[in-house]
């Protein structure tokens, strides 16, 4: 606020803080260097102008993202905020591609434990017991096959 | 030369000198790019930050300069932050769906193991007991309590 106090933008300007500074609600005086950094960014006219065209409640959202823009630009003068955007999307997909692999992974074990259902004259002398199945074995089929779309409520294959 | 002015210099109405700082990154026929950076970081700030940088790492700096310009006139109040934002989410979100299809993977092996022991001891017994055990397994909610 104005007053006796100027705020950090008006003392680092070196000019009188009116009552009505655009710059007092956002930029108190105990904090001086959040100011330094997006004058040094974007310029207190340029701030000035953007923060006038916005309405009075969406304004100190957008001094927090400017702030955050200019720390970024400060710290990485080349990329500033695009480097971390491309260093987030690279992680996301990563991950993803992990998701992949794992969701794949599950779909091979689920398919493993399914009964499998062998015509009657087919060999069976190599199977494993546990998939060796009688004509009996259809209606377990069936239920795995039901039982898995009520444990996963969504598509696990994306 | 007036008809070889970047934009820089078309847009400040000033003579553009041979070793105008602007002129490699603002070219005379793209008019809209100078004019989106000036109008978020101001010519002279943009003029400071190049002169401050290696001159092969320029190009690069003026190009996400331009692009954040254009994401904050987009959007004045969040610019590209709102990206941020909605790509931390994203990471969030897939991290956990990771975490919970791990978990599964392991609660499955965990199952697979059991099934085997109980087969593995004595193989001449009726496989109905191996059976009964899976239909069981198939039939009823057996998975952890953490999956939804």
């Amino acid at each position: 606020m104005g007053g006796n106090s100027p705020c950090a933008s008006c003392k680092l300007l070196r000019r009188r803080c009116a009552r009505d500074c655009i710059f007092a609600p956002y930029f108190p005086s105990d904090d001086p260097q959040k100011f330094a950094i997006v004058h040094k960014v974007f310029g207190s006219s340029n701030v000035s102008k953007m923060l006038q065209e916005l309405p009075v409640q969406q304004r100190a959202d957008a001094v927090s993202s400017l702030v955050y823009e200019a720390n970024a630009r400060v710290t990485d003068p080349v990329y500033g905020c695009v480097g971390a955007i491309s260093y987030l999307q690279s992680q996301v997909s990563e991950l993803q591609m992990q998701l992949a692999v794992a969701q794949a992974e599950i779909l091979c074990i689920q398919m493993q434990n399914v009964p499998v259902v062998l015509p009657a004259n087919s060999e069976m002398h190599d199977l494993p017991n546990y998939l060796n199945f009688t004509s009996s074995g259809n209606v377990i089929h069936r239920d795995h096959s039901q039982k898995r779309e009520n444990i996963f409520g969504h598509d696990l294959v994306s | 030369m007036i008809s070889g002015r970047c934009a820089a210099c078309k847009s400040q109405r000033r003579k553009c000198p041979s070793d105008c700082i602007f002129s490699p990154y603002f070219p005379p026929n793209d008019p809209q790019r100078f004019a989106c950076v000036h109008r978020i970081y101001g010519c002279s700030n943009v003029g400071k930050m190049l002169q401050q940088m290696p001159v092969q790492m320029r190009a690069q700096a003026v190009d996400t300069l331009y692009m954040e310009a254009r994401w904050r006139i987009e959007d004045p109040v969040y610019g590209c932050v709102k990206l941020i934002s909605q790509l931390h989410q994203n990471l969030n979100d897939t991290e956990s769906e990771l975490a919970k299809v791990k978990a599964l993977i392991a609660f499955h092996k965990l199952q697979i193991s059991q099934v085997n022991e109980l087969h593995q001891p004595d193989l001449d017994a009726s496989q109905s007991n191996v059976e009964q055990f899976q239909f069981n397994y198939s039939t009823q909610n057996h998975y952890p309590w953490f999956i939804n």
